[in-house]
């Protein structure tokens, strides 16, 4: 290593550009710049899935219908939701934290929803009132986590619970209340339309809503200064706060983002669905991690891509449709979600290391 | 006399049933080089986390300019035009160079959108004319793909491409190659000649030596030395890093003053 002072005077700034390589290319230099970075790697598997799914399917349509409309409409239902949360996990993770209880905040609001459209209420207040309900839920963790200091791990686990008890008390299991539902009937065409339309193909709307929200989190985590501050408090915590960037308040900021997308979610899923079992959410919380981690994130913060996180749940529901249209046990899929996490930490860890 | 840039006035530091730093009172002059030295332990990174806003001290006052700055943050010394290169670099092995560089102070639009290509370019600029560092080729290589000496590099290039009045240097050439070392030191001149004040961290007293107009030693949270450059030798400072208070009657029989 070499460093040396330019000239006598310390404010001459020779505009210089990067230095590259002999003999490379654009793409090479674009390969070297993203290898190990979150979402190439991904990327590259996704595709090889994808092909293989397409290649098998063009054998026998009839054996395995995945291209069919009927298993686009499901995927395209199933994909965006928890898209969504993985899109919040994924970029908690990214801030260095975990959210357990994330699968209950969305079930909570999803049943605050419920309850509200169905009495009558606009959708667009119901929409907004879900969304404030996960914002404000995503922040009683973060106060935890930043005022007592304690793991989010253990923190959100607990809240997590919590809230499944509180889904109880909202809607009065035990008791006379029946679970919410909207009868179909009151849903509005707009509703429907905007929410659940088809768009061809068997492609539902609810994609479009996943790209945009998918678009509008890049922005924020890739080129907006707050997102910088995220993967600088994940990537490391004091050295961020040596430059005056304010961790709790980043924190506070990923789990917020967190919160309003496991509303959106809820919305999401409760126009399609019109009704919610209290605690039937269990275990979105674990595919949501499951997609950000096989999207590229990072367990131990600071490594991330928002389009990676997208990639990964596509992962797990193209592997669920694997599984459904091959007609094999569900619990086919709870064997690889474990199995992805462990095989694509390592995949992440391995390239991390290739990283420049 | 003038008044000093910075001044510590009483400055304790207690962790637990720990004082890391115990009444000490300083000042950094205008245009002046200040050598903080001290054996391991003697306080100097608690004392620069204090001067840098990072760590709030326990009791005492910060003086800026004859003012006294009531509520101490690390934003508030850095409006002051205050710069810090830590020990441990605070830089974030996961991130690119321009964005350690820019982190926290990022160049944007309207909106808070980064003007990344641009950010690059001065990233490049910053490295190539402020400090040129071999081995690498782009500001958007990650700073974890990088040696300790070229992150050290990268820390110090950060520090001085924002430093305005005051650059406070942490153990800067610890892991910095004989000629990269000779070109901070010579940087650090003509930074003062530029009327920036720095304080260096250094257990190379030689290096101290060689640039700084005044040493302050430190032993066990305390400082017990507080010289000039022409009123001292490179060997009375050794006695007084090595040995303390007890050093410094060895320190006296040593040299020019005492």
């Amino acid at each position: 290593m070499y460093m040396s002072v330019g000239a006598a005077s310390p404010s001459a700034a020779p505009s210089v550009a990067p230095a590259k390589q002999s003999g490379e290319g654009a793409l090479g230099r674009w390969i070297r710049e993203h290898r190990g970075r979150g979402a190439l790697e991904v990327t590259i598997i996704f595709c090889l899935l994808q092909l293989g799914c397409i290649l098998y399917w063009a054998k026998d349509p009839t054996k395995f219908a995945y291209l069919s409309s009927a298993n686009l409409s499901v995927m395209s239902q199933s994909i965006p939701w928890l898209g969504m949360l993985a899109i919040g996990a994924g970029v908690l993770m990214i801030a260095g934290e975990f959210d357990l209880s994330v699968a209950m905040n969305m079930g909570m609001c999803e049943l605050v929803f419920i309850r509200w459209y169905g009495s009558g209420h606009s959708a667009w207040l119901c929409a907004a009132l879900s969304i404030a309900i996960g914002i404000g839920i995503a922040s009683i963790n973060a106060f935890i986590v930043n005022t007592f200091k304690i793991s989010s791990f253990i923190a959100t686990l607990g809240m997590g619970s919590f809230w499944w008890g509180m889904q109880n008390v909202y809607v009065g299991a035990g008791g006379s209340s029946p679970t919410p539902r909207i009868d179909d009937s009151k849903v509005s065409k707009q509703l429907k339309q905007v929410i659940t339309a088809e768009l061809g193909l068997g492609i539902r709307a609810q994609m479009l809503w996943l790209a945009g929200v998918g678009l509008l989190v890049w922005v924020f985590m890739h080129r907006h200064k707050l997102g910088n501050h995220v993967f600088a408090v994940g990537g490391n915590e004091s050295a961020a706060r040596a430059i005056s960037i304010n961790p709790k308040r980043v924190k506070w900021m990923a789990f917020a983002i967190l919160g309003a997308l496991a509303g959106l979610a809820a919305v999401l899923q409760a126009v399609q669905q019109r009704t919610l079992i209290p605690g039937s959410t269990a275990g979105y919380e674990l595919e949501a991690i499951t997609g950000a981690v096989i999207g590229g994130c990072s367990l131990r913060g600071g490594k991330g891509s928002v389009f990676g996180m997208i990639l990964g749940v596509a992962f797990v529901k193209t592997f669920q449709a694997i599984v459904l249209l091959s007609s094999l046990p569900a619990y086919y899929l709870k064997l690889f979600i474990g199995v992805m996490i462990v095989i694509f930490a390592v995949i992440n860890q391995y390239f991390e290391g290739k990283a420049e | 006399m003038s008044t000093p840039l910075l001044e510590l006035r009483n400055m304790t530091k207690v962790f637990g049933k720990n004082t890391a730093v115990n009444d000490v009172s300083l000042s950094i002059g205008q245009n002046e080089i200040v050598g903080l030295l001290g054996d391991n332990g003697a306080g100097k990174s608690t004392l620069v986390r204090m001067m840098s806003g990072v760590t709030p001290p326990t009791s005492g006052d910060w003086v800026w300019q004859g003012e006294k700055i009531s509520h101490l943050t690390r934003a508030s010394t850095e409006a002051l035009g205050v710069e810090t290169i830590f020990q441990d670099s605070a830089l974030v092995d996961k991130m690119t160079i321009t964005r350690n560089i820019f982190m926290g102070r990022e160049m944007t639009n309207a909106l808070g959108l980064m003007r990344i290509k641009k950010m690059d370019e001065i990233c490049s600029s910053i490295l190539d004319s402020v400090v040129t560092i071999e081995g690498i080729r782009s500001p958007r290589q990650l700073v974890g793909s990088l040696s300790g000496g070229q992150k050290q590099a990268v820390a110090i290039a950060r520090a001085v491409h924002f430093k305005r009045t005051l650059l406070i240097l942490d153990e800067p050439t610890s892991a910095l190659a004989v000629r990269a070392t000779e070109a901070l030191l010579a940087y650090l001149l003509a930074l003062k000649a530029e009327g920036v004040s720095s304080v260096l961290v250094t257990h190379n007293l030689h290096h101290a030596f060689k640039v700084c107009d005044r040493h302050i030693v430190m032993n066990h949270g305390e400082v017990i030395l507080d010289v000039h450059r022409e009123d001292t030798t490179v060997d009375q400072l050794t006695a007084a890093v090595v040995g303390g208070r007890v050093g410094l009657a060895d320190y006296a029989s040593r040299g020019r003053i005492g």
